[in-house]
């Protein structure tokens, strides 16, 4: 005979593929988070890369025409069209009495107006200022030497910068990011088919006839789970594949950067998403099993979906480093993935019990889900 | 034989059954009849087991539901109180589904299905997915789930809700055929008609304890009315919940 979790697994599965809607969530998470990473990092590395001219407003212009001369050397240029829309103005202003201040070796006034809070002219606002600070570093020698003093005599301390980031690591922190959505793709693409087989079960009533069946609800359970499961890592593996070619089509050397990641890589990532898809599912299947309606699963479940972002992204931007979330689930997937992109020594043992640790929680959570179908309190909610 | 010997339940303060007692015997179409929140979906649910009864048992061929739910299920087949299709199957994918699930495989469940699905007259509907059906032939898709498997004994609750006169027709036809078969057939309803003129026997229920137990003739001749419906008013004491 033919195992009831196979037959409940099968029949999931097919009235799972043909919702539209399950289908497009597990695959629009999986597809569109990298597409937009890829986008993001795009604009970052043409700012951070661009050498086209700084266009801002210089006023009093006409009291140094060699300072402004010295400003067009540097890439700071008038600016002769209108701001866009949205864009604080940046404005150079050059005070009336600049050749006064510049005969008697006083300070010469130039005021810089911007929204230094803005990140979009951090840049254009940095570029200026080192402009300026230049030719005042200039006029500062060339005042010293007619009076004739060494002006190295201003440099109390020579800071040599040595940048030790790797290209490897450097990649790290941008590839930290990514990592983050390769692991909630997993969280994100069975959430629909878990509400649909489990609260929805529920909402269509159909849920007492089947479970008037001869199935164990474990049996019951697991078949759903699997489906779940299946959704969920369909969508890790897509995103686990495309966000490696995505890196490959980025012009991420411009900014110092390399990553390689090899396929065998690939295929490790994706196995240590296995044990989590399951996971990920029991924890759906366990909220909105309790659930009344569709509706109230989906509230229950983006709840519960900030649990593994708060960790994921805590542990990420806290920069926690314990050996004990080597061995937790998705803290455990989370380092791994780490190490893997940046090339590091792969601890396997710690790999094996995380998919372990996190393989048994889901089993866990499992048995309870099937203990609540038995229960006549939850299935007729009493 | 289906039995139901001396079943408690109640939720919280509510008494739902009262020491109900009655057994719907083979070849026979028993009615569970009673008012609205007289007990029936109660009772029907402790005989498949969803449902755990505070003290007495509910017995099919022998076998308790709470002991082994397993064993109870497979000999069974259920026409719930709520059906729900899946909406996205057609008929026969959903039929075949409970087939294989009862353990029908392959080519059997295949054969059992386009029996069942020539015996209810649903051709035309078989490859259709559920959406947009009307409600006598989603009635016709939940029957056919419950006899795929051809199950010695048939549990309905309140089966011709929502039904117009030609499923009502299709559903009494089967029904009869099926107790000439030899199946024990339980099926509750607060419909006088329907019950009068399928049931063997009748079980009238009120409060969760049996208020009366007999043919239909018997009833009426226990209360010296002539009609079933006059007979129930006497034996539940009101009219209250009750179809003509």
């Amino acid at each position: 005979m033919k195992s009831p979790i196979k037959i409940v697994w099968r029949k999931e599965m097919k009235d799972a593929l043909r919702d539209k809607r399950s289908v497009m969530a597990a695959m629009s998470y999986a597809f569109f988070g990298p597409l937009l990473m890829a986008v993001a990092f795009y604009v970052l590395i043409s700012q951070l890369t661009d050498t086209s001219d700084v266009k801002i407003d210089i006023e009093g212009g006409e009291y140094a025409p060699a300072f402004v001369q010295h400003l067009q050397s540097r890439g700071v240029v008038q600016r002769d069209e209108p701001w866009p829309a949205g864009r604080q103005p940046i404005t150079l202003e050059i005070a009336g009495d600049w050749d006064e201040n510049i005969a008697t070796a006083q300070p010469a006034k130039v005021t810089l107006t911007a929204d230094f809070s803005s990140q979009k002219q951090r840049t254009d606002i940095r570029r200026v200022e080192s402009a300026v600070e230049a030719y005042s570093t200039q006029l500062t020698y060339i005042r010293l030497q007619m009076r004739g003093i060494d002006p190295r005599i201003t440099q109390g301390i020579d800071l040599v910068k040595h940048d030790t980031a790797t290209k490897g690591s450097k990649a790290a922190i941008l590839m930290g990011s990514v990592l983050i959505f390769i692991l909630l793709s997993v969280f994100f693409s069975g959430m629909n088919v878990a509400i649909d087989i489990s609260a929805g079960e529920r909402e269509r009533n159909s849920l007492e006839l089947l479970l008037s069946q001869p199935l164990t609800t474990s049996q019951l359970v697991w078949g759903k789970s699997l489906a779940a499961s299946a959704f969920a890592m369909f969508g890790g593996m897509l995103s686990a594949i495309l966000i490696p070619i995505i890196f490959k089509l980025l012009p991420l050397h411009e900014i110092g950067m390399s990553i390689s990641l090899g396929w065998p890589m690939v295929l490790l990532i994706i196995l240590l998403l296995v044990p989590l898809a399951l996971l990920a599912t029991a924890l759906q299947l366990f909220v909105s099993f309790r659930a009344k309606s569709f509706k109230e699963a989906q509230t229950y479940i983006s709840l519960l979906l900030m649990a593994p972002m708060l960790v994921v992204f805590g542990v990420e931007f806290a920069r926690v480093k314990n050996q004990l979330l080597y061995y937790l689930p998705l803290t455990g997937q989370h380092q791994a993935l780490l190490d893997i992109i940046k090339g590091e020594p792969l601890q396997w043992m710690a790999m094996l019990v995380s998919a372990i640790a996190t393989f048994l929680v889901a089993v866990l959570l499992l048995k309870l889900i099937s203990r609540m179908l038995s229960s006549e309190k939850v299935v007729f909610g009493l | 034989m289906i039995e139901v010997k001396s079943l408690q339940k109640s939720f919280g303060k509510v008494t739902a059954l009262d020491g109900l007692t009655f057994s719907a015997p083979e070849g026979q179409i028993t009615g569970l009849l009673g008012p609205n929140g007289a007990g029936k979906t109660t009772c029907l649910r402790t005989i498949y087991g969803l449902l755990k009864a505070d003290s007495g048992e509910a017995l099919i061929d022998g076998v308790d539901a709470n002991k082994d739910p397993l064993t109870v299920r497979t000999k069974i087949g259920i026409f719930p109180d709520k059906f729900g299709l899946y909406e996205r199957l057609t008929a026969r994918e959903q039929i075949t589904y409970f087939a294989t699930l009862h353990g029908l495989e392959g080519k059997a469940a295949a054969q059992a299905v386009a029996e069942v699905i020539d015996r209810l007259d649903m051709n035309a509907i078989a490859d259709r997915r559920a959406t947009g059906f009307s409600q006598g032939q989603r009635m016709k898709v939940a029957l056919a789930q419950a006899i795929v498997h051809r199950p010695q004994h048939l549990i309905l609750d309140e089966p011709s809700r929502g039904l117009d006169v030609m499923s009502t027709r299709i559903l009494r036809d089967l029904l009869r055929e099926l107790r000439n078969q030899g199946t024990s057939i339980l099926f509750s309803s607060h419909v006088m008609q329907e019950v009068a003129a399928l049931c063997d026997q009748v079980v009238v229920i009120a409060a969760g304890k049996v208020a009366a137990q007999g043919t239909p003739d018997e009833l009426c001749q226990q209360t010296g009315e002539t009609a079933l419906e006059e007979a129930f008013v006497k034996i539940i004491g009101t009219d209250e919940g009750i179809a003509a």
